[in-house]
């Protein structure tokens, strides 16, 4: 693993025993359901807008589905391409937010603090993978959908940045429920819900710090490549390369 | 009587009425020369406070700088040890951007001293002893506040002596 | 070229003091067709704030647009004053005197205007006070690191400076409408003279603070667009992180702002008839600047596009020729035209640099920086790394009202200032003059 780049004070706090969560996704795998994108949804209480919303660039996608179609006809391929925040570990949105709203956490997620969050747009302007959504009305469901929420995320309100959290909620359920039973947290125990559903096992979600996790052998494939990574924002989420032609 | 004064409507015959209320005695500190603006080249006498003046001002905007920064440095510093939170792999004290807010707030300091400086030296916004408005139109004032009894006469006869001179008084508070 | 015989010291405090003195319907025609657009922009700005940011153009992946544009050609156009009568005064050049405080009017008020699109753009602006540091209850403070913080700070010092700058030298001018008015108008101007009476040591002290002051507010104005300019070239967005954003930008605030400065004296010099005051040497001079920063913007420009060209870097070049030759070209020419070629005419050849000609200069400037900041935001954001996530950004209405609100305001605020203040410094316009005659 290669060290921070800056050694910090909260970083310098006994982070031997913190995990490192990170994710992986095998672009060979992904067959581009979009079961993920729903699972999210519904994970995240992440309104949705309506079509014509959606057309003036309004929709929250906290993970999303790219398409990019290769070769010219005949000979044409379409590819699929997971994207959701890259939780990177020079991340360009958290130096720029001014209250915070944004910042790293000890075990290496970057979080988004709705209420800290005064909507500047700054971080997404700055995140070079436009994993960053913009609340622009208060949240809305069509009943009976309202009553569908997930009570352990909260809602956005209008004017707040809102993003993809690892699902955060999970993390810190599991790691709880890890300490109430006093055991050591097991690769696997904890989960997101896009890996969750993933029908064709393409995403993993795991703990980077440890090395025989699925996610850190996968991490460490050689065909793993980190997105965008020349712009130097470490992420954490790998990718691994298709393989098939 | 608080005051007496002369209104001039030159510079060469205020010129004259200084001259002559020095001749009569009074030190250069205690004579008001009031203009509509400021006269460069006619110095009506030169004690050498200008550039005592000057350099209390600039020191006092020094100072000022010194407090802005001193004060920037300590916020940035409070600000961002008493809650360590790590953004962008930045260090948690960053000097880079922690120069910037310390610049500004130097120049704010200065310009705040400055401004200070100036309204306490130059005594604004205190009660007004001696003064006449015939000044904005034009015309130079020479006088003295609270002269001395017994020479009120000289310094009349001081005052009335160059040309175009019209001499006023006033009771003041 | 050479003036007719300058105004005496007794035509000079009549000519000056007639707006504040004598208000004609002309004034409150004027004053009502400028707040008609204030009050629309006011009201788009409450439809905003109730119905939520949607109203607006933006969305995924351009989140600032208009309202970025204009806080950063406000910011700009802020530069005409303090930074130009700062320098003026400092080289101590006789022409600047009837133009100073008109200059630093600019500043002010368009720092005021330009200070308020970060709240009209943001989110959430009843938290806008988050920014500032103070210690709330959970001790904290905001993100030092962040350029919007820096941007607080550094407009707030400006803004703070500027205001200074401009009310210092106003303070004998009161004196003097104190000294010529009558009744509630004597009272005001008398509490607002701070018993100003002239004094050799007033004089003294304030001019020593002027000097202290030119001097602090020039370096702190050349940070304000610095620092506006790091808003962008802090963030990893193609053409966006650019080591000459700083000095370019500095250029481009202090060359829209000459601009803005000379159609406010031309106004000026129409509206209030200050056509013995506002020489056409002024505009000349002011006109051969405006030129020069013509250049040095031009050579910014070049420096730019050929660092980025020879760079070939994929994601940059896509936004170079998004602005080049695609999309964006119309509007790209419009700016090169407006800020290069129309100045480059109109000004660098003798006959046509006349007040006219300075003015048709000026207009297409205003009008070429507003294009350029607006090319530096939209095309970088809709064109960043992921193709997917390409796309593009169209104002609505509400922007657009809320845009050319401003433009009304600076206009309102300016009639309002002349009614209130001599628009040209009495007592420094006199010193000019006797120092003139001292001369020859």
């Amino acid at each position: 693993m290669t060290p921070p780049l800056v050694t910090t004070s909260v970083q310098e706090e006994d982070t031997t025993e913190m995990p490192k969560w990170g994710m992986a996704v095998d672009l060979d795998a992904c067959t581009g359901c979009g079961a993920c994108v729903t699972a999210c949804h519904a994970e995240n209480n992440i309104s949705t807008v309506g079509a014509e919303q959606a057309a003036r660039g309004r929709a929250k996608h906290w993970i999303r589905v790219e398409r990019y179609w290769e070769g010219s006809f005949p000979d044409v391929r379409l590819r699929f391409q997971p994207v959701m925040c890259q939780q990177c570990d020079s991340a360009p949105c958290e130096p720029v937010c001014p209250t915070y709203a944004s910042h790293h956490t000890e075990d290496g997620l970057n979080a988004q603090v709705y209420n800290r969050c005064i909507g500047t747009r700054y971080c997404a302007n700055a995140c070079p993978y436009n994993t960053r959504f913009f609340d622009f009305f208060n949240p809305a469901w069509d009943k009976p959908l309202h009553l569908q929420l997930n009570p352990d995320v909260s809602l956005r309100e209008v004017g707040v940045m809102e993003k993809c959290t690892f699902c955060v909620q999970r993390i810190r359920a599991g790691t709880i429920a890890a300490k109430a039973d006093a055991r050591e947290l097991k690769d696997g125990d904890i989960t997101t819900a896009c890996v969750q559903t993933c029908p064709a096992h393409a995403l993993v979600f795991g703990d980077l710090s440890d090395p025989d996790s699925r996610v850190s052998q996968m991490a460490r494939a050689a065909r793993g490549t980190a997105l965008l990574g020349d712009l130097g924002t470490q992420p954490n989420v790998t990718y691994l390369q298709r393989q098939t032609p | 009587m608080s005051a007496i004064y002369g209104l001039y409507p030159d510079a060469a015959a205020a010129q004259a009425a200084v001259d002559g209320l020095r001749a009569a005695g009074v030190a250069g500190p205690d004579i008001t020369v009031l203009t509509s603006f400021p006269m460069d080249g006619c110095r009506f006498f030169d004690d050498g406070s200008d550039d005592r003046v000057r350099r209390r001002m600039w020191t006092m905007a020094g100072g000022g700088g010194l407090t802005g920064l001193t004060a920037a440095f300590a916020l940035s510093w409070v600000a961002e040890t008493s809650w360590p939170l790590s953004v962008g792999g930045l260090p948690v004290f960053a000097w880079w951007p922690n120069l910037i807010i310390m610049f500004e707030l130097t120049m704010l300091g200065a310009m705040l001293a400055t401004v200070v400086t100036l309204v306490v030296g130059a005594r604004l916004g205190r009660r007004v002893t001696l003064y006449d408005p015939e000044v904005s139109r034009g015309h130079i004032l020479v006088g003295i506040e609270r002269p001395d009894r017994d020479r009120i006469a000289a310094l009349t006869r001081a005052l009335a002596a160059p040309a175009g001179a019209r001499l006023g008084g006033n009771a003041g508070a | 070229m050479t003036p007719a015989r300058p105004p005496s010291h007794e035509q000079m405090t009549a000519d000056l003091l007639r707006p504040l003195l004598r208000t004609t319907w002309r004034f409150f025609l004027l004053a009502a067709v400028c707040t008609a657009p204030v009050l629309a922009g006011l009201v788009a700005w409450a439809t905003q704030a109730y119905y939520g940011f949607g109203v607006t153009g933006l969305g995924w992946p351009v989140y600032w647009g208009f309202y970025i544009t204009s806080f950063v050609f406000w910011i700009g156009i802020s530069h005409a004053g303090t930074l130009i009568s700062a320098i003026l005064r400092l080289v101590d050049a006789g022409w600047r005197r009837p133009v100073t405080r008109c200059a630093e009017a600019i500043t002010a008020f368009s720092l005021i205007i330009g200070a308020m699109f970060p709240l009209i753009h943001l989110g959430r602006p009843w938290l806008a006070f988050w920014l500032a540091p103070y210690p709330s209850e959970r001790m904290l403070w905001p993100n030092f690191r962040s350029p919007l913080v820096w941007d607080f700070f550094a407009i707030n010092t400006y803004l703070t400076g500027s205001l200074l700058f401009l009310a210092l030298p106003m303070i004998p001018d009161f004196a003097t409408v104190r000294d010529n008015s009558t009744g509630v108008r004597r009272r005001i101007y008398g509490v607002l003279a701070l018993g100003w009476r002239g004094s050799s040591a007033q004089w003294h002290r304030l001019e020593t603070a002027m000097a202290i002051m030119a001097i602090a507010i020039v370096p702190v104005a050349v940070s304000v667009h610095t620092i506006v300019s790091f808003d962008f070239s802090m963030a990893p967005v193609p053409m966006w992180q650019s080591t000459i954003f700083g000095p370019y930008f500095v250029a481009g605030a202090i060359f829209s702002g000459i601009a803005g400065l000379i159609i406010a004296m031309a106004l000026l010099r129409r509206f209030l008839h200050l056509e013995a005051y506002l020489l056409p040497l002024h505009f000349d001079n002011l006109g051969r600047l405006l030129l020069v920063m013509s250049l040095l913007w031009a050579y910014f420009v070049f420096n730019e596009r050929l660092v980025t060209y020879y760079g070939n870097e994929p994601s940059d070049m896509a936004v170079f020729w998004r602005t080049q030759r695609l999309s964006f070209a119309p509007l790209y020419w419009t700016m090169v035209t407006c800020n290069f070629l129309v100045p480059l005419v109109l000004l660098g050849v003798r006959r046509f640099r006349t007040i006219s000609g300075c003015v048709t200069a000026s207009v297409a400037v205003v009008v070429g920086m507003w294009l350029e900041r607006f090319l530096i935001i939209v095309p970088s954001l809709g064109h960043k790394f992921l193709p997917y996530s390409h796309g593009s950004y169209r104002p609505t209405p509400i922007e657009i009202v809320i845009a050319f609100s401003t433009f009304a305001a600076m206009a309102l605020l300016y009639v309002l200032f002349t009614k209130l203040v001599p628009i040209i410094s009495i007592w420094e316009m006199k010193a000019g003059a006797t120092a003139d005659t001292v001369r020859s």
